[in-house]
Parts: structure tokens; C-alpha cells; sequence
């Protein structure tokens, strides 16, 4: 059936995500191939300079930027286990309850509220003038406050906080497709608890999971408000870097450089998230083609 | 206005690498009942989608009473289907759905009601009006489904399989109301469908089709007693396949020796040579089986002897699935017009004769 | 079948967790004083909110002309966009569907160094426009996610009887596509509003002075001081989402059931 309506309907978004996705991006990419002019902005000059800088050195040996690149990395990976260590058994525990919609309803509500907001809660419960220092103070377990902010744990707890609902609602929709009979089975056969859910729970939730990770992960390597409100200048992360280099130094080549960089770890991961699911709709069709046989 | 004259000429239509329809060209009369019968993937659907306007044609042309059809978009045809799915409009009521075509051109208040009331009338969905899809059953949906697509007064009605989403009785009944409709509105009918029994029931003629090709074209009749080739002759109805060589032949009375079970006997229209190898058919219906010998038979009539290999039992028929000389396995059904005592007298393992008039015997095609 | 208790202690200790900052922020708008030490029930914080904070409601206004605006366009532009994806052919189609739900897999920060750069090389003034047309163009993934969602739950062979039973494209789009897709475009915009209300990396990106959200203005007002005032907005802001959600989900209700 010939139809322009396809075109026609299609050209707004079209033309809106070129103009808006694409070509930025491009610019991005184009960028982080430039050289750097001074007081802002780009030299239309050929240079890798911005990929170089990424590896630099200071006169003692240490990797400025690459160091940042690092922690930001160990952190990202810390704050994900953390949050997917909490969600697996937040998530089986809703998809084996009876009311599990309320439940869900209960774990997005916190989300509700303005994310700014949120954050801004941690810092009254954690600064030096916070509740969590007045009570101690009050309860005589503390003489002197201490500063629960600016630090890595703080930035990690509020990580994990911001984070959960993303991880919770995928392990979630994969679990609750899961048959619990097969634990009953698997119990009926003599295992215990423990390995009944180790060995046949987890490895069917398996693409749940990566799901999770990837949408837990990835945002969480390229965060910005939280290690700058929760950890001030004491945390430096990837996105911290980035904004210092772009608004601030006007560092435009390193800026877009570094985000290549994050631009380039998103697509690995879409791409083992693609090829995971490609894999396990390939081994459905073999079944199914073996059964009509 | 009543049926129209559809013409299909040398259509041919490519999917890819995908062959759907191979040169098909076959004509439909005004007011027939015409059934498009055949297999998954034999093109009947795609050569019906293709009459409505959904797909076009790779080659070939579609006339309506003599006119091109294949420029016009579905909605400046005037032809209407019926979707195997029913695809009634979930926001709309029953009413509404069958008032859809009409509110379209925008026809004056007073005049849709009254024609949408005529039709209810005719599907017999009359009280069911202000019933949303999801509230309605199978049948109830193809109903609706049914009225929409003839409230435009079509020349042509599609049916996309309409019965194969509902359950054996429901089909039965529903058929014999598509049936009575037709003769009601007199408009010409497209049927596709994969099954033979409801095509030989309500079509005045039918196109038997498989991987792309029309095979046979004629009444269920002819379809049925006389099968253009091995695929029709097995696909429509039970049938017995013997392959053999014609070594006898006087007028139109031939002897086909069959490679093992020994001659057989049948009559044919068509010429065909001694020593040629034919296939040869009988349907079960046609061959009666005996405990004892037959005697007094005349000389064209094929008696065969052998053992009752299985046997079922349906109440007003049985079936035997006979195994003569050769392990030739000839399936055998035998109507219980009077009431047996003491059950069927002819029971597994037992020994019989299985035998048929050489005129209901018939060849198929050279092979 | 085991009770699950394990699980059970994570899980609402974890719902303790998430509500914990909430809570306190709630006690503490009621404080009458300006730490989080407590000296007694009082509603001054209140009614400074309302009568002494002319920067944060001026932020707030922003905030819901940014919101509404960039849902508005975005549904738009995301329906239009799913109908085609779900139903129809057309060159780009691939294209289309892989571009657009890129920015549901990338980081905020990429969208808005993107963006930024993007209008610091066409020249642009960055003020509440810019902040519009980026958020416009994070949206969109989620309004298609939602429309499409809708759509797939019909079966093409619905536009196909429309267009048998007559209807031009014009006529099926209004009569037929648009009226089932409703709650799908509904969600949309709500998850479309949502978000832009929420959003602080892109819009911190985008930003211009003078044109403040309200989650660039608290942080903000994080960065510098802590105004006591915030506890009492934060609740009302908590108290406004949850009945807005409230209708909002009371209004999908109504039209899913038509």
C-alpha cells in the first residue's frame, strides 16, 4: 500500500532528532579532533591534542586526567553493585508479594519529588549542621561534629539513593515472568534455599540483570550533580571534569574528547545489551523450529 | 447494484526473493460465491489483499466489470473486506463500527440509523448496538465485522478466512448465515479459506491453489469427482492414490495394473495409452467392504482381498484402514444407514473383501 | 512455598531509606528554628515561602513554562513520529528508530555538552528557549516509548478496514488512530512533563542567567546557603506532585476505560 502519511508523519521527528541529536553530537565528535583556542571556543585546525591531554602526565608520574578517568570508574562500578546488590532481593520480594503493584508504588513515590530536592535532603541529613549530627550530638555519642559530606561514601549513598528505582523496576519485570514453581522444584529435588535461587532463580533472570547494570552504570559514569553537590571538589568524577573543562576553562576540544569518550563506553554497552538479546531470540527460534519438525 | 465481474490476468507477485503468486489469471462472475482455497503460503490471502488494494501486483492486471482496478487506493474501490481478526475499531460501539463507512461520506443522522438498523437486522446483532468490541463474542465481532463491510453495498465482498478464529459449531452456524446473506444480497462473494470442507459447502465455484498457482478451477462437484492433479485429488476429501501402468484399454473402460495388488478397473472422459503410467484414485465413501466374498458383481467392478488393519468407530460411520496384498493400505468408509446389533459386524484383524464400480474409480494425471 | 524474609527485611528497610530524607525534610519545615535542631512546631517557614521568595517562585514559573511547552511539542511530534515507526513505510525508517531512542541509553551530560555546543556555534542566546528545545528533544524517546506501547497492542489490519471501509489518510488518522492512541499520547505527555520538571543536567548545560528552573535554583541556593524556606517548598512541592499525580493517574483511568 503506497502511502506518503509515512513520510509525513515521520518528518517532524525526522528532522527535529537530526537537528537536535545528531548534528550536535557530530559537532561533539568533530570537536574533539580540534585545537583549542584561547579565551574559548575552537581553532578550525586538525589536531589531536585533545586525545593526547587525556594522557598526561605531571612531573611526578601521576596521570591527572586518566586518574579521574579511573576513580570515576571504580566509583561508577561500586555505586552499581551497590544498587543492583540491594535491588536483586528489593525486586524478588515485590514480584513474590500479592500486592505488588502498591509496592512498585512505594519504591517510585520517593521519585516523585523533585530530584534537586532529593539531593538537597542529603545534605541536611549529612552536613555539619545536619540531622544526622545533631542527633549524635544530642545523644552525647558525638562532641564534635562530624563532616559526613564531601566524601566518597556520601556520594556513593546518594548514588545508590537516586539510582534504585532504575535497577528495581527492570529486575522486577523479569522476575515477576519468572516461574517460581521451578524453586519448588528445584527444593523438591534437595536443594537448599540459598542454591535453589543461586542456581535457578539467578540465571534466568540473567538478561534482567544486564538490563539493570546497563542502566545503572552507564548514567552513573557520566553523573554530574551528585559527586558536585555531595562531594564539593573532595570527589572529582568524569562529568565533573567535563562541565570544569566546558564552562569554566572553555576547553571545548577536551570537553567534547572526554565525552567521546563516555559516548564511546554507552555504545559498547548497547551493543553487548543488542547482541545479548539477539542471542537469546536466536535460541528461541531453534526451538521453535525444532518442535514444528 | 449487484456482483461485479472480477478478472485476475496473469498476476504475479514477488515478496523479495518470496515467489507469492506465479501468473494466476482466473475470473469470477457476478453474484458467484467463489472460494480461494489452499495451504498456508499458497497465495490465496495475498491474491485477496491484492483485489482490496492492500498489496500491489509485481505483473499482471485486476479488472472490476472490465475496469483497471490496481491504480485505485483501497478506499476508491468498490470492494469490501472481511478481516480474518474481525479488526472492529475498539473505541467505537457496535453501532458505530457499522455506522463507520456511512459517517464517512456523511450521510444525514436519520438516514445511518436506519440503515445501520437494516443491517443489524440482517446479522441478527439487533440489541447488541451500544456493545463495545471487547464486550462482544467471536461470532457476535464477525457479525459486526460482516454488516460494516456490506453497509457500503460493495459489488464485491472479501472474506479474509473469517470463520478460522471461532470454534467448530460457531463456524458451522456462521457459515450457513454467510450463505444465506449471499443469496439475500446477491453481490459477488470471495471466500479464502484452508479448509475444504467449508469451501465445498457454500461455493458456487472454487480455486484450488498451492505455492503460488490455481490448479483447478470448478464447482465442488467437479473439484471433488474429478481432481486436476495428485495435490487437489489428496487435498480435497479422503482419497486412495494407486499408481500404475494401463495395460488394457476398450472404450472408455481401462485396466490399470498396479504394482502389486494386482489389475483394477476404471472408467475415464480422457484418452490415454497402454502402457502409460497413471495415478489412480478411489474415495473411501465409494468402496464397500464385505465379510464374505461379493458375488454377482459385474465384470468392471474391482474386488480386492484383505485384512482389517484399524478400525474407528464415529456412530453413524465407521472407518477400516484396510491392508491388501502388496501392504497397500486402503482406507474404507462405511455409513451405518440401519441399526447394527450387537455392534459393527466387521471388527479389527477380521479378513474382507473391499470392492468398487469401475465408474467411481478415477485417473488423475499421467505421471 | 518459604517465606521470602530475607528479602523481606531488605526490602522495607529500603523503602525506609527512600522515604528517610523526605521525612525529615517534612519535620523540619515545620521547625522554628533554622537548624535541624528541634525548637518547636511553627509555620513561619511557610508563610515566608509564600510571601518572601520571589526568586523561587519566578524559578517555578520558568520551570512550568519550560514543562509545558516542551511536552506540548514533544507529544506532538513523538505521536506523529510513533504512528509512523509502528504503522507505516518510509525511507528513514531505521534511521529514525535508531536515532531516537539514543538518548534513553546515554548520559544526561552527553545531551547537554551536545546541545551546548551546538548553540554556542549557531550563536544563540542561552535563556528559557534553549532550555525548551533541549528539553524538547530529551523527551521525545519517552513520549514514543509510550505511544508505541499503545499502538502495539492493536493489530495493523485495523487501519487497513478503515482505509477498505473508505477513509483517506486524513480520516483514519482523526477517526481511527488518533482516538485509540489516547492514553498512550496521555502518558506521554505526563512522562514528558515529569521529566522536564525534574531535569537538572541538561538544563544546567542550556542555562542562560535570568532564567532559572527551579532545580537549577536550589541547587543553587545549595551551593551558596541553605534557606530554611526550601524545607517548607520541598513539602509543598511533594504535596502538589503527589495530587497532580493523583488526577493524573484519575484521568488516564477515565480515558482508558472509554
Amino acid at each position: 500500500m503506497k502511502s506518503r502519511s509515512g513520510t509525513l508523519y515521520s518528518l517532524p521527528l525526522t528532522v527535529w532528532i537530526s537537528l537536535f541529536f545528531l548534528v550536535p553530537m557530530a559537532i561533539v565528535l568533530l570537536y574533539s579532533f580540534l585545537a583549542r583556542e584561547t579565551g574559548g571556543g575552537v581553532r578550525w585546525v586538525f589536531d589531536l591534542g585533545a586525545y593526547a591531554e587525556i594522557f598526561k602526565q605531571t612531573a611526578d608520574g601521576r596521570f591527572i586526567y586518566l586518574d579521574i578517568v579511573w576513580y570515576t570508574l571504580l566509583m561508577a562500578v561500586g555505586a552499581t553493585l551497590l544498587t543492583i546488590l540491594i535491588a536483586l532481593p528489593c525486586a524478588y520480594y515485590i514480584a513474590r508479594a500479592k500486592n505488588n503493584t502498591l509496592l512498585l508504588f512505594l519504591v517510585i513515590i520517593p521519585f516523585w519529588v523533585n530530584f534537586m530536592i532529593r539531593i538537597y535532603a542529603w545534605v541536611a541529613i549529612l552536613g555539619q549542621s545536619g540531622i544526622l549530627n545533631e542527633s549524635l550530638l544530642a545523644l552525647g555519642i558525638l562532641k564534635d561534629p562530624i563532616q559526613f559530606l564531601f566524601n566518597d561514601t556520601a556520594v556513593l549513598v546518594v548514588l545508590v539513593y537516586t539510582n534504585l528505582p532504575f535497577a528495581i523496576l527492570p529486575l522486577f519485570t523479569t522476575i515477576e515472568k519468572f516461574d517460581f514453581g521451578l524453586l519448588e522444584a528445584a527444593r523438591d529435588l534437595g536443594a537448599s534455599h540459598t542454591r535453589s535461587l543461586w542456581s535457578v532463580l539467578l540465571p534466568n533472570i540473567r538478561g534482567g540483570i544486564i538490563t539493570a547494570v546497563l542502566f545503572t552504570f552507564i548514567p552513573i559514569f557520566g553523573t554530574f550533580a551528585v559527586p558536585d553537590v555531595m562531594g564539593n571538589s573532595n570527589v572529582f568524577m568524569l562529568g565533573q571534569l567535563i562541565t570544569s573543562k566546558l564552562k569554566f576553562t572553555g576547553d571545548y576540544p577536551m570537553a567534547s574528547s572526554l565525552s567521546v569518550l563516555i559516548l564511546i563506553l554507552s555504545g559498547v554497552g548497547l551493543v553487548v545489551y543488542t547482541l545479548y538479546n539477539n542471542n537469546q531470540a536466536k535460541q528461541r527460534h531453534v526451538v521453535i523450529e525444532e518442535d514444528t519438525l | 447494484m449487484k456482483g461485479s465481474e472480477v478478472r485476475v490476468e496473469n498476476a504475479d507477485k514477488k515478496f523479495g526473493d518470496f515467489h507469492a503468486l506465479k501468473n494466476v489469471s482466473l475470473t469470477i462472475g457476478k453474484g458467484e460465491f467463489f472460494s480461494l482455497l489452499g495451504p498456508s503460503g499458497c497465495g490465496k490471502t495475498t491474491l485477496l489483499r491484492i483485489i482490496a488494494g492492500f498489496e500491489g501486483l509485481s505483473s499482471g492486471a485486476v479488472y472490476l466489470d472490465g475496469k483497471d482496478v490496481l491504480p485505485l487506493p483501497p478506499n476508491e474501490r468498490h470492494v469490501n473486506t472481511v478481516f480474518q481478526n474481525y479488526a472492529l475499531f475498539p473505541h467505537l460501539s457496535v453501532f458505530e463500527n457499522i455506522a463507520f463507512p456511512l459517517r464517512l461520506k456523511k450521510m444525514d443522522k436519520a438516514a445511518i440509523q436506519e440503515k445501520v438498523t437494516q443491517y443489524l437486522q440482517l446479522v441478527h446483532l439487533v440489541g447488541q448496538e451500544n456493545k463495545k468490541p471487547n464486550q462482544l463474542s467471536g461470532g457476535q465481532k464477525q457479525r459486526v465485522a460482516i454488516a460494516r463491510a456490506l453497509i457500503n453495498e460493495p459489488s464485491v465482498l472479501l472474506l479474509d478466512e473469517p470463520l478460522s478464529a471461532l470454534d467448530a459449531k460457531l463456524r458451522h452456524q456462521l457459515l450457513l448465515d454467510l450463505d444465506l446473506i449471499h443469496d439475500q444480497i446477491g453481490i459477488t462473494f470471495i471466500y479464502v479459506t484452508h479448509d475444504q470442507s467449508e469451501a465445498l459447502s457454500v461455493s458456487d465455484r472454487i480455486a484450488v491453489m498451492s505455492e503460488g498457482r490455481v490448479l483447478q478451477i470448478g464447482t465442488p462437484f467437479e473439484i471433488y469427482e474429478a481432481p486436476a492433479d495428485s495435490f487437489v485429488a489428496k487435498f480435497i476429501g479422503e482419497t486412495n492414490i494407486l499408481d500404475g501402468r494401463i495395460t488394457a484399454h476398450e472404450g472408455n473402460l481401462y485396466t490399470i495394473d498396479t504394482d502389486g495388488v494386482g489389475p483394477i478397473q476404471v472408467t475415464s472422459d480422457r484418452e490415454f495409452a497402454v502402457g502409460a503410467r497413471v495415478r489412480h484414485a478411489i474415495r473411501p465413501e465409494k468402496i464397500d467392504i464385505t465379510k464374505e466374498k461379493p458375488a454377482g458383481l459385474p465384470d468392471d467392478f474391482t474386488i480386492l482381498h484383505g485384512k482389517v488393519a484399524e478400525s474407528i468407530y464415529s456412530g453413524f460411520q465407521s472407518q477400516f484402514y484396510v491392508e491388501t496384498v502388496g501392504s497397500l493400505q486402503f482406507k474404507v468408509y462405511q455409513q451405518h444407514e440401519s441399526y447394527i446389533e450387537r455392534g459393527p459386524a466387521i471388527r479389527w484383524t477380521d479378513e474382507v473383501y473391499i470392492n468398487w464400480d469401475a465408474d467411481d474409480g478415477y485417473i488423475v494425471e499421467l505421471i | 512455598m518459604t517465606k521470602p524474609t530475607l528479602s523481606r527485611t531488605i526490602f522495607w528497610t529500603t523503602i525506609a531509606f527512600l522515604f528517610l530524607p523526605l521525612v525529615v525534610l517534612m519535620v523540619f519545615s515545620f521547625n522554628e528554628g533554622r537548624t535541624m535542631v528541634w525548637k518547636g512546631f511553627s509555620l513561619k517557614w511557610y508563610e515566608s515561602l509564600f510571601g518572601n521568595q520571589p526568586r523561587l517562585w519566578a524559578a517555578v514559573v520558568n520551570t512550568l513554562i519550560v514543562a509545558f511547552t516542551a511536552s506540548t511539542v514533544a507529544t506532538l511530534i513523538g505521536t506523529l513520529g510513533a504512528i509512523a515507526i509502528n504503522w507505516y513505510r518510509f525511507k528513514a525508517k531505521s534511521y529514525v528508530q535508531a536515532l531516537s531512542f539514543l538518548p534513553l541509553i546515554l548520559p544526561e551530560i552527553i545531551i547537554g555538552v551536545s546541545l551546548l555546543v551546538f548553540f554556542r556555534m549557531l550563536g544563540m542566546e542561552l535563556n528559557l528557549f534553549t532550555i525548551i528545545l533541549a528539553h524538547i528533544s530529551f523527551t521525545i524517546p519517552f513520549v514514543l516509548l509510550m505511544v508505541m506501547a499503545r499502538l502495539g497492542e492493536f493489530d495493523y489490519s485495523i487501519i487497513e478496514a478503515a482505509r477498505d471501509l473508505g477513509a483517506n489518510e486524513n480520516q483514519t488518522l482523526l477517526k481511527v488512530i488518533l482516538p485509540i492512541s489516547v492514553p498512550g499520547i496521555l502518558a506521554g505527555f505526563i512522562t514528558a512533563f515529569t521529566l522536564s520538571l525534574e531535569d537538572f543536567v541538561v538544563t544546567f548545560f542550556v542555562t542562560g542567567s535570568g532564567s532559572d528552573t527551579l532545580p537549577i535554583y536550589i541547587y543553587n541556593q545549595i551551593k551558596r546557603k541553605l534557606p530554611p524556606e526550601i524545607n517548607a517548598f520541598s513539602v509543598v512541592l511533594i504535596g502538589a506532585t503527589v495530587f497532580l499525580l493523583f488526577f493524573a493517574r484519575r484521568s488516564i483511568k477515565y480515558f482508558v476505560k472509554t
